[in-house]
């Protein structure tokens, strides 16, 4: 996690790492998902996102990774700005970030080694050693090592999410971006991702989740932002969710 | 390197893991290839025939009464000088007075007799010239009949006219059917390829949202494709070479009184043509069929 950029201090004088000013994004059918949002996530901050479906959460998600663009605005992250990025830079943007989605989203044909060491593949570590080390030390931290040759159907949910956390996590990416990482997990399981995540963030990485589980959210007492309709409606430091 | 090594291995292994379109695609390709080489087999031999049979058609040069050795060598000289020409064959007034005897009078003794020793085809020493190109003949009759010691030249004008046009018939013909079916083939492999990717594409959305570029995405694409066109290929070169020696053997044993006309292009020269072109059509067809279809995916 070293040599990421970040954008100077914000009021409290911690790092920036994601910054967004007066961003919109509008559909082609005319349909605002983001409307003039703006925030600042320091430097090793541990966010919520929440809100009722169709809020835009995910959407904003999306923007952070540069899957979607921008009507208007501007977004930073770590270090760069989405805006001017051109499309041969995206891959090598998106290895700076580690990416959890709400279905695990493996490959079905990988085992469970493959499919981590698969991420650190992907970001040219050719030394074969060097990526078995890095994928073996990731999924021993989400507690899987026994697992290694065991195939995502031979998983249960809230371990298909662990190995999918050890990929995002194996390249030791500066912000980590969760969509819903409980969504489809029981609520034993999502208490255990939730404390993998906080692990993952007392590394120092930045963590950003989006969720509308109420009850992880209020009892996490963590940064809270709310949108609702497209537009942030709240920013609390330690706070819950709003109804 | 290793992202060279990555895409072998998974582009092999994914052939495997999705046989029915691996099967389908490489299906597609052996069919148009077959046909493509029945066609060409069929094309090349019979323009080779054509071509012998062009080579019957001479031109007829005879020279002045009073035309000189000389003079008769050197327009043989500047003849055979001429890029179209195949070969001169010079044919002398005996010569041509005992092909004149035997294939128009029917060597029946009492017609000959009536000639005693008088040649009447004294003044018809001539050339026999024959051409490459049969198309060149109008050129070449009117080159000849402006040289000195020229005297008349006969050609089988019509002849030549119908078996250049027909050549030409058959060439364009041969081309657009080739065409058609190398168009056929890219279609049919880029919608069996497209299937095939359309199961994979939340794969290839995964690798590209953990930071792949296009290359790493592409690769074992692009190596399926270049496989299945290998495969694709080489069994249809394989079925083709022991179906043309067969056919051939076949026809010089059950039609050898024909064996004057039928003149067979050798395996190894059709198959010199066809390995490459086959190869280079289903190698080309792999890659492009296989870049078409994962290009969509990509803008993830």
């Amino acid at each position: 996690m070293t040599g990421i950029k970040t954008f100077g201090n914000n009021s409290e004088g911690m790092e920036t790492m994601i910054r967004m000013q007066n961003v919109n994004l509008v559909y082609p059918t005319g349909t605002a998902a983001l409307k003039d949002c703006s925030l600042e996530i320091a430097k090793g901050e541990f966010v919520f996102i929440v809100g009722s479906s169709g809020s835009g959460k995910s959407t904003l998600i999306k923007t952070l990774l540069g899957e979607l663009a921008i009507s208007s605005g501007r977004i930073e992250v770590a270090g760069k700005n989405l805006a001017n990025m051109k499309r041969k830079e995206l891959p090598y943007f998106r290895r700076r970030l580690g990416v959890v989605f709400q279905e695990f989203r493996l490959l079905d044909e990988m085992n469970v080694f493959e499919n981590v060491a698969l991420a650190q593949r992907v970001v040219g570590v050719s030394s074969r050693e060097k990526r078995r080390k890095n994928s073996l030390a990731m999924l021993e931290m989400v507690g899987l090592a026994k697992k290694l040759k065991a195939y995502p159907n031979e998983l249960s949910g809230g371990e298909q999410q662990r190995v999918a956390i050890a990929r995002a996590m194996v390249n030791r990416p500066a912000i980590l971006l969760a969509d819903e990482p409980t969504g489809n997990l029981d609520p034993e399981n999502s208490w255990e991702i939730m404390k993998l995540l906080q692990d993952v963030h007392e590394l120092g990485t930045t963590v950003l989740v989006v969720s509308h589980n109420e009850d992880i959210v209020n009892k996490m007492q963590k940064r809270v932002i709310t949108l609702h309709k497209g537009q942030i409606t709240s920013d609390a430091r330690q706070g819950g969710y709003l109804q | 390197m290793s992202t060279l090594w990555y895409g072998l291995k998974q582009g092999l292994k994914s052939i495997i893991q999705n046989k029915i379109f691996s099967l389908a695609a490489i299906g597609t390709i052996t069919a148009c290839l077959f046909l493509l080489g029945v066609f060409y087999s069929l094309f090349t031999n019979f323009q080779h025939m054509v071509y012998n049979a062009e080579s019957t058609v001479g031109i007829i040069v005879f020279f002045d009464e009073n035309a000189t050795d000389a003079q008769i060598s050197s327009i043989g000289e500047q003849i055979k000088a001429r890029k179209e020409v195949e070969r001169v064959d010079y044919v002398s007034a005996e010569e041509a007075w005992k092909r004149f005897q035997s294939e128009i009078l029917e060597d029946q003794k009492e017609l000959v007799n009536v000639f005693g020793n008088d040649n009447p085809l004294a003044h018809s020493a001539s050339y026999e010239v024959y051409l490459k190109d049969v198309t060149k003949q109008t050129e070449t009759v009117s080159f000849i009949q402006g040289l000195s010691g020229v005297r008349k030249v006969n050609s089988a004008q019509d002849a030549a006219t119908g078996f250049g046009s027909f050549n030409m018939l058959i060439g364009y013909v041969s081309i657009s059917i080739i065409v058609l079916l190398i168009l056929v083939s890219v279609f049919l492999i880029y919608s069996a390829v497209d299937m095939g990717i359309n199961v994979r594409k939340d794969e290839i959305a995964i690798m590209k949202l953990i930071g792949a570029t296009d290359l790493f995405v592409r690769l074992p694409f692009i190596v399926e494709g270049i496989a299945m066109g290998i495969v694709g290929a080489a069994i249809p070169l394989v079925i083709l070479r022991l179906m043309y020696e067969s056919v051939v053997s076949f026809i010089m044993a059950h039609f050898s009184a024909l064996s004057g006309w039928l003149a067979f292009v050798s395996t190894a020269k059709v198959f010199g043509v066809l390995l490459p072109l086959c190869m280079g059509i289903g190698i080309g067809i792999g890659v492009l069929g296989s870049t078409m279809s994962v290009r969509k995916h990509l803008q993830v």
